[in-house]
């Protein structure tokens, strides 16, 4: 059978995104691509959990900070991570339109977020905290911006790949792109976690 | 004749496709449980922070232990770490975690001491 021929009920698989050799390897590959990840964004929260008290005369973390905003956009991203596990079950069940659709809500709630950010970011330089005022605003900006850089291309990554694949319908080999997508985007979603804990609400504690 | 050896096959195809529905249903509820949990979390490390209440060192401790839980919740039930044949994938995050948690530790400590 022809990967890029659309599956039908009759023929759909158990699991359509490991159901290639292809599929499988992206699995195993990506899921090592988030253990990288993983030590690579431990760099950032080390440096800046070592360097965040280190403010000079700008404004502090306890200062800076708006907690319900930040509440908002987690929300948003927890939310995101819903839909796109729920087009993941979409995806189990070769219903496209529906997978279409929540991957959709989802892509809207990342902009959300990214929307959040961009304003909390032009909000930080009016008052003060720039990338280079001081080791403080080194180590925030290159920690939370990098994550929102995650973010945009996460966006950036659904939107390709549903606009490619958008009459195609579920394939097997559209299938392993469309799960990895998702893994990639609760992974983003836990390091957000880790950044509204550790920057955010251990920041307002000092 | 045709239909008699048609019968036990569409049976066995219609059990078999019934239990794949219930499996799907019950991850989906797997799934809402987790989202549920991961909101509450988030609220409840919010205000411990918010309401001012706590010793600040037991906060710090109690959000990042709320932290852990949810990355538990994230990577077992969304990210399907609990599925079978999933060995390899748990191997690379858990080094994964371990090179990350040494890597904290030390650049912190090379940072307070310099």
């Amino acid at each position: 059978m022809n990967a890029g021929e659309r599956l039908t009920d009759a023929n759909f698989p158990a699991h359509p995104e490991k159901a290639t050799l292809e599929g499988k390897n992206k699995f195993l590959g990506f899921w090592l691509f988030l253990g990288g990840e993983t030590v690579l964004f431990a760099t950032l929260f080390g440096t800046y959990l070592g360097l965040r008290n280190m403010h000079l005369d700008g404004p502090s973390g306890e200062e800076l900070f708006s907690l319900p905003l930040v509440f908002l956009a987690t929300m948003l991203l927890l939310t995101s991570s819903l839909t796109s596990v729920y087009a993941v079950l979409s995806l189990k069940q070769n219903k496209v339109r529906s997978l279409q659709g929540w991957f959709i809500v989802t892509l809207l709630l990342g902009l959300g977020f990214l929307g959040l950010e961009i304003y909390e970011f032009i909000h930080y330089v009016h008052e003060g905290h720039t990338f280079t005022s001081s080791a403080f605003g080194s180590s925030f900006y290159s920690l939370v911006g990098f994550h929102g850089a995650h973010v945009l291309f996460g966006i950036l990554w659904i939107a390709t790949l549903l606009g490619r694949n958008w009459n195609r319908g579920i394939t097997l080999a559209n299938a392993p792109k469309y799960y990895l997508f998702a893994l990639y985007w609760h992974f983003v979603d836990v390091v957000w976690v880790f950044i509204f804990t550790v920057v955010y609400l251990m920041g307002k504690v000092g | 004749m045709a239909n008699h050896q048609k019968n036990p096959e569409t049976t066995v195809h219609r059990h078999e496709e019934i239990q794949r529905k219930l499996a799907l249903k019950e991850e989906r509820k797997h799934h809402n449980v987790s989202f549920v949990m991961m909101i509450l979390l988030t609220i409840v490390a919010f205000f411990a922070i918010w309401s001012d209440k706590i010793s600040d060192s037991f906060a710090v401790l109690f959000i990042l232990t709320l932290a852990i839980v949810q990355v538990f919740f994230q990577l077992y039930v969304w990210m399907h770490l609990s599925h079978k044949g999933h060995d390899f994938p748990i191997w690379g995050m858990a080094s994964g975690i371990l090179v990350a948690a040494i890597t904290v530790a030390s650049l912190m400590g090379l940072i307070w001491t310099s």
